[in-house]
């Protein structure tokens, strides 16, 4: 292929692209549309697909025995147990998970370590904070389902051109 | 020793000769440093300087356990994070003396494929823009973007899955990721046809890369260079073919071989893996059995006293782990074979006697990572 040729292939291929919409996600506006949570099933020993953003506490499916923060003892040390001012037959110490998302490394080894079905991750991603302090979340804090107010978008595709709606 | 506005620090040597320091905080270089001594426009001597984001990562697995090594190791290499993992989990389950169900292995395979794609695409990127060629750097990272959302469904991040574990994989597939993935792989498809027609059959891109950085079969062979430069060095070398873990031996795919050895080699090896990553995963998506995905292990699983070692190919590579337990809950020693590093001989070899101007597509070219490099 000669020079002209080739360069004038590359143009076109390029020009072919103008009248396509953009594949860009306008973040702040809106948002992708999430694969759900991420959950444990200890039963059966494997995890439902999801998303591993924020933690999520059942915190009256929690016992307190600590081996969350356990599992994450070598990996980011982001869990600690504190105590919370509540009264549960399940949990005498009152003891709960608080995280810190200034540590955490979002692998979810802790939701796989949970024998009660009291730990899983939402979908949440958007933890942006001014200070640190705001990063540790409390049990009370982890217990509250994330709300996204934006609205979501999906990928979509049709013939040769991917975009976000 | 005067410092020009791009950072780039250069001293005068002798009468004709300059040594400009490259790194290491350059754009695209990664954490890591070169030196080179130019004459005029041409290039007398190279010194690699690697180390400069070394952690630790073999000592470190020394006191975790073997689940929680694993967002540590995952770190060392961001764009291949599932082939970092294959050969920990691969030598840890053969210490367990564990088997992994059919299904768990396929899932591996579709992980390990996908990121491949997704390496493959980054390599593209910066190896169009260090070419000039800005509308190739956004395309590729463009379209990574809906492949990582496919790792998304799966492993659940955007980038650090921590899916391949000792005992399998952590979660099965969704039920809608067979129509969303093949709906992307067609579209992809149809998008690396763009890639050929605006990079890869450029004249411009041919003009940089064809002729540029020749290593010849028996010096690629005798240096032991893994991965793409390998293949594209003439040698027929893929550890999925050689040596095939998982259930590499249950699909077709072709090995990418190049005989003209240059940077234009490398790059098109890189282009012809992708389109056979796509058809790994689209035979597996049809043939993949039901069944369990890991095999429970307790949280503190010990292993038999012994060595194991286990390879896969990686999307730089050949990436190898050879683990020494004491029967213990954690290894005694963990050795990391990354093909980055292997890879970085050749700089110096490649380098000398080429042009300043063609230092970037042949440094790219070869893939280096920095921080796999280090570890």
């Amino acid at each position: 292929m000669s020079i002209v040729t080739g360069t004038f292939r590359a143009l076109a291929a390029a020009l072919k692209q103008l009248p396509k919409k953009r594949m860009t996600l306008r973040y702040p506006e809106t948002q992708l549309e999430m694969p759900g949570y991420y959950t444990y099933d200890p039963k059966l020993g494997v995890a439902k697909p999801g998303y591993k953003g924020r933690h999520i506490l059942w915190l009256d499916k929690c016992t307190g025995c600590q081996l969350c923060s356990i599992a994450c003892e070598n990996i980011s040390q982001a869990i600690e147990m504190v105590k919370v001012n509540r009264a549960q037959p399940n949990n005498k110490k009152s003891i709960f998970p608080q995280v810190d998302y200034a540590k955490c490394v979002f692998c979810g080894f802790c939701v796989d370590a949970c024998p009660f079905y009291a730990l899983g991750m939402t979908d949440d991603f958007n933890l942006v904070a001014y200070t640190k302090k705001e990063l540790v979340y409390s049990p009370e804090k982890l217990a509250v389902p994330p709300k996204v107010t934006r609205p979501k978008v999906k990928v979509k595709f049709e013939k040769d051109v991917a975009f976000h709606e | 020793m005067p410092v020009g506005a791009t950072g780039i620090s250069t001293q005068q040597v002798e009468e004709d000769k300059l040594v400009v320091s490259i790194g290491p905080q350059h754009p695209g270089a990664g954490h890591f440093r070169f030196t080179i001594t130019v004459e005029g426009d041409m290039i007398v001597d190279v010194l690699p300087d690697p180390g400069y984001v070394h952690r630790g990562a073999e000592k470190q697995t020394e006191y975790r356990n073997y689940t929680q090594s694993i967002p540590l190791l995952e770190r060392s290499s961001l764009t291949d994070v599932t082939n970092i993992i294959g050969p920990y989990s691969l030598a840890a389950e053969e210490l367990m003396g564990i088997e992994i169900p059919p299904r768990a292995q396929y899932l591996r395979m579709i992980m390990s494929e996908n990121q491949r794609i997704i390496s493959h695409l980054y390599w593209l990127g910066i190896q169009a823009i260090f070419l000039g060629h800005s509308t190739m750097f956004m395309w590729p990272l463009g379209d990574r973007d809906l492949l990582i959302d496919l790792g998304e469904m799966i492993g659940g991040a955007r980038i650090t899955y921590s899916y391949w574990i000792p005992g399998g994989v952590r979660n099965d597939i969704p039920g809608n990721f067979k129509e969303r993935a093949l709906k992307t792989y067609d579209y992809f498809e149809k998008r690396l046809v763009d890639y050929e027609r605006i990079f890869f059959e450029n004249p411009l891109f041919l003009k940089r890369t064809q002729g540029v950085g020749v290593l010849k079969r028996e010096e690629a062979i005798r240096f032991g260079v893994v991965g793409p430069v390998l293949r594209a060095s003439d040698v027929k070398s893929d550890t999925r073919l050689d040596e095939p873990y998982c259930l590499y031996k249950d699909v077709n795919f072709e090995v990418p071989v190049y005989k003209e050895c240059d940077t234009w080699a490398r790059c098109m090896v890189h282009l012809f893996e992708m389109r056979q990553s796509i058809r790994i995963i689209r035979q597996i998506l049809e043939k993949i059995p039901s069944g369990s995905v890991r095999v429970k292990l307790s949280p503190q699983q010990r292993t038999r006293p012994g060595e194991a070692y286990a390879r896969v190919e990686a999307s730089r590579g050949a990436m190898a782990f050879h683990i020494i337990s004491d029967g213990g809950t954690k290894p005694y020693r963990t050795k990391i074979s990354v093909p980055s590093f292997r890879n970085l001989i050749v700089l110096k070899k490649l380098l000398i006697g080429s042009h300043v101007a063609d230092m970037p597509a042949i440094y790219w070219s070869l893939d280096y990572w920095p921080v796999e490099a280090d570890r």
